[in-house]
């Protein structure tokens, strides 16, 4: 029997990966119009780019974008006005200057965490300024205390309505900085550093990220970390856990909040139609988690009847990990988009959340891509509707819809339209609906008739141009 | 090209220095005219870009450069990494740096065989480990070039077929020069079926039926240069400056795309004697005339 020689490995597999990822690589490279042929061939094919990168932009290009969004949320709950401005910078070497400003004015009713009952119900809090400034009436009414002599805030919830605070109004000012640029063959650093100003909020934040493009930029492996340092600074400073609501400033002015995270990636390009990516996150932060304005309702057990008010508590720790997987496929110049993530933290939620969305072209210059996505959650083990009167105090406790176990469904359309190869104009339209999953749990008697489940649903839309030079 | 038996239309136009066509299955004319300006712009768009003959291309300037860095756009930067790997994968059989040996090879038909202290004087302008390659940008010793003749014209069916098939389902065949490529079966479900031209009159055409990707065949046997009875092909090998021994007189390789088989049936060919082997050990599939 004659033995086979030892051979040299295949080339045609490696061939096949390189020439796959050039064509890949290469889709979006318009054609010359000024040709000599009358051949204005429009080009509108849409570049498929690694989920990490920049999208692809042609060196010592200049990018501006510039958008605002509208969202409404039902029953005349918040909305907010955000325009947004954005530049991207990409240099003759490669290296990418981004920025980005986005202001927030938010207006409107927020739950303020209680429970609604068969009655009226009264709420105070502390007022700016010691109410020189007035309130609006849907707001409220300023109040003299009779013990303090302070000025009080005092707002009511009609019978068997959920609880709200109207007088919520907030903007906020968040401005992004990026760079990125090739530290050596095939490796890309990434850097950042992200700002936001609210009124009663600070966050400031960092971030180093590298990736790694190997076997022919068929493969991406990505590290990225992020740290984040948030203050919470209400005016009316920093209740205590499970304190009673109070018209009175605590005496706590501000807390701190810290966040790493870190995700490590992978991106592949199997087919010159198709690639696969597969994140792992994982973040961990420390100090105030709880929402300085939230209410907890201590309750009858039987009856439902409010006792009293007390403000909410969350751990200080909170330790998150999630899984993200993702395909995209290309055929011809549709795109279908899928993705799948679950999450789970340590304060027991688990949740997730499935995606889709189809890019399809419209003659020559526009497209619409209609997209859903379905997510699911459990409730955080500190979840509750409220507090039982004859039970001890919980370690923590919040009513948060957030932290409640819910279903939610997106719908939403999005749509371009190329004025010139230079200026684009894009559009978005969405629909959210949360829904209650899963049982209310022990609800007393005399409250089992009153929908519990705050959360909302919402609609928004977005208008925005971009354009090159 | 193809049989006549289907209805079907034909888009021509001459770019690259070679007959093109495009051919759609069935009647629509509008679409076949739209199709075949779409082709017929990226062929051009390719050749003003790379073409060594255009003095304003981007391997014009790079051969101009003597010594000096030259920026490159992403797309010139993706081919050149793409030439990088056909180098490393054929252990230097595939070569973009061997176009300066053209300087002495002519390949007439006459006798006009150079000597050897005539290549060993241009070997040190041969040799892609010579160039720098940068993240963007490329630097060539003084006096080397640089040419895509091996895959620009591949790059540019490949590249015609992804626009094309990106605005219809209509069964396509891209053609350029011989190097083609079919959108996948007929709209009957048959295969195309594919005359490749004899390089010798002596041998009937061959029809071969392709049912999806790519054909292109290298060899040109009116291509040789003859002395003292030996006959040198106009295969050369760019690790010694000489004509590779005894290559087919033409090589056929299928493959998904057009620039696999391209350098499929290049490399087939550098294999001179051993290109039945090679095509065997690789698993293509070839077709190889003697």
């Amino acid at each position: 029997m004659q033995l086979m020689s030892n051979r040299k490995p295949s080339i045609a597999a490696a061939l096949c990966m390189i020439t796959a990822n050039l064509l890949t690589s290469t889709i979006a490279f318009a054609q010359n119009t000024n040709d000599g042929t009358d051949s204005a061939v429009p080009n509108s094919l849409p570049a498929i780019h690694n989920a990490y990168d920049e999208p692809a932009e042609e060196l010592g290009t200049t990018s501006v974008d510039s958008a605002i969004l509208y969202y409404k949320e039902s029953n005349g709950r918040v909305q907010a006005i955000e325009p947004m401005v954005s530049i991207t910078h990409t240099t003759k070497g490669g290296s990418i200057f981004s920025g980005k400003v986005t202001f927030d004015s938010l207006t409107g009713a927020t739950p303020n965490g209680a429970t609604p009952w068969s009655g009226t119900q009264t709420f105070v809090a502390p007022v700016k300024g010691g109410g020189e400034h007035g309130l609006t009436g849907a707001s409220g009414t300023l109040v003299t205390n009779p013990v303090t002599g302070l000025k009080e805030r005092q707002y009511t919830t009609s019978p068997n309505a959920l609880p709200l605070d109207k007088a919520f109004r907030d903007s906020r000012i968040a401005v992004d900085l990026g760079y990125s640029r090739p530290i050596a063959a095939n490796t890309k650093l990434n850097l950042g550093v992200n700002g936001s100003v609210e009124q009663d909020y600070r966050s400031l934040s960092g971030r180093l990220g590298i990736a790694q493009d190997l076997n022919n930029k068929t493969t991406t492996l990505s590290l990225g970390v992020n740290f984040e340092h948030d203050q919470s600074k209400p005016f009316h400073g920093i209740p205590i856990a499970f304190s009673q609501m109070s018209g009175t400033p605590a005496a706590l002015n501000s807390r701190n909040k810290t966040v790493l995270s870190a995700v490590a990636g992978v991106t592949q390009v199997l087919t010159p139609n198709l690639l696969v990516q597969l994140n792992y996150s994982f973040g961990s932060s420390k100090g105030y988690h709880s929402d300085p304005y939230r209410l907890l309702s201590v309750l009858d057990p039987t009856t439902g009847a409010p006792l009293r008010y007390l403000y909410e508590g969350r751990p200080d720790k909170r330790t998150r990990h999630s899984v993200y997987g993702a395909a995209k496929l290309a055929t011809g110049s549709f795109v279908t988009d899928l993705s799948a993530r679950y999450y789970h933290d340590s304060w027991g939620i688990n949740s997730y959340t499935v995606e889709l969305s189809e890019h399809i072209p419209l003659f020559s210059k526009a497209y619409l891509e209609p997209h859903g996505r379905y997510y699911h959650q459990s409730k955080a083990d500190f979840f509750t509707y409220y507090l039982p009167s004859t039970a001890a105090l919980p370690s923590f406790a919040s009513s948060d819809s957030r932290l409640d176990s819910f279903n939610a469904v997106t719908l939403g359309l999005s749509g371009g339209f190329e004025l010139t190869p230079k200026l684009e104009l894009y559009a978005n339209a969405e629909s959210y609906r949360q829904s209650k999953s899963g049982s209310l749990g022990v609800v007393p008697v005399g409250i089992n008739n009153q929908k519990l489940y705050s959360g909302t649903n919402s609609i928004s839309g977005l208008v925005g141009i971009k354009f090159k030079f | 090209m193809n049989n006549r038996t289907h209805p079907h239309k034909t888009y021509r136009f001459s770019a690259m220095a070679s007959p093109c066509e495009v051919q759609i299955d069935g009647e629509d004319l509008a679409l076949l005219d739209l199709l075949g300006r779409i082709a017929e712009a990226e062929a051009r768009r390719i050749e003003v870009k790379f073409s060594r003959y255009n003095d304003n291309s981007i391997i014009s300037q790079i051969n101009r450069s003597n010594g000096a860095t030259v920026a490159v756009d992403s797309e010139t930067m993706a081919l050149l990494r793409y030439a990088n790997s056909c180098y490393e994968l054929s252990e230097g059989l595939f070569d973009i740096t061997s176009g300066v040996l053209r300087r002495l090879w002519t390949f007439d038909g006459s006798d006009k065989v150079p000597t050897a202290a005539q290549v060993n004087d241009l070997l040190p302008l041969v040799g892609w480990p010579k160039v720098t390659l940068g993240e963007n940008a490329l630097t060539l010793l003084p006096g080397m070039e640089i040419d895509f003749g091996g895959l620009g014209k591949e790059y540019a069916v490949d590249r015609a077929m992804l626009l094309i098939s990106a605005r219809t389902d209509v069964p396509i065949l891209v053609n350029f020069g011989g190097d083609l490529r079919v959108s996948g079966l007929r709209a009957d479900g048959s295969p195309w079926r594919i005359a490749v031209e004899a390089v010798d009159t002596s041998i009937d055409t061959q029809t071969l039926e392709v049912k999806g990707g790519a054909l292109t065949t290298s060899g040109d046997a009116k291509r040789f240069l003859l002395k003292d009875g030996i006959r040198y092909s106009h295969i050369l090998d760019p690790r010694t400056g000489w004509p590779v021994v005894d290559p087919p007189r033409s090589v056929t390789v299928a493959a998904s795309t057009c620039m696999e088989a391209g350098i499929f049936s290049t490399l087939a060919m550098a294999k001179g004697a051993e290109a039945e082997r090679f095509v065997t050990e690789e698993r293509c599939a070839a077709w190889i005339s003697r």
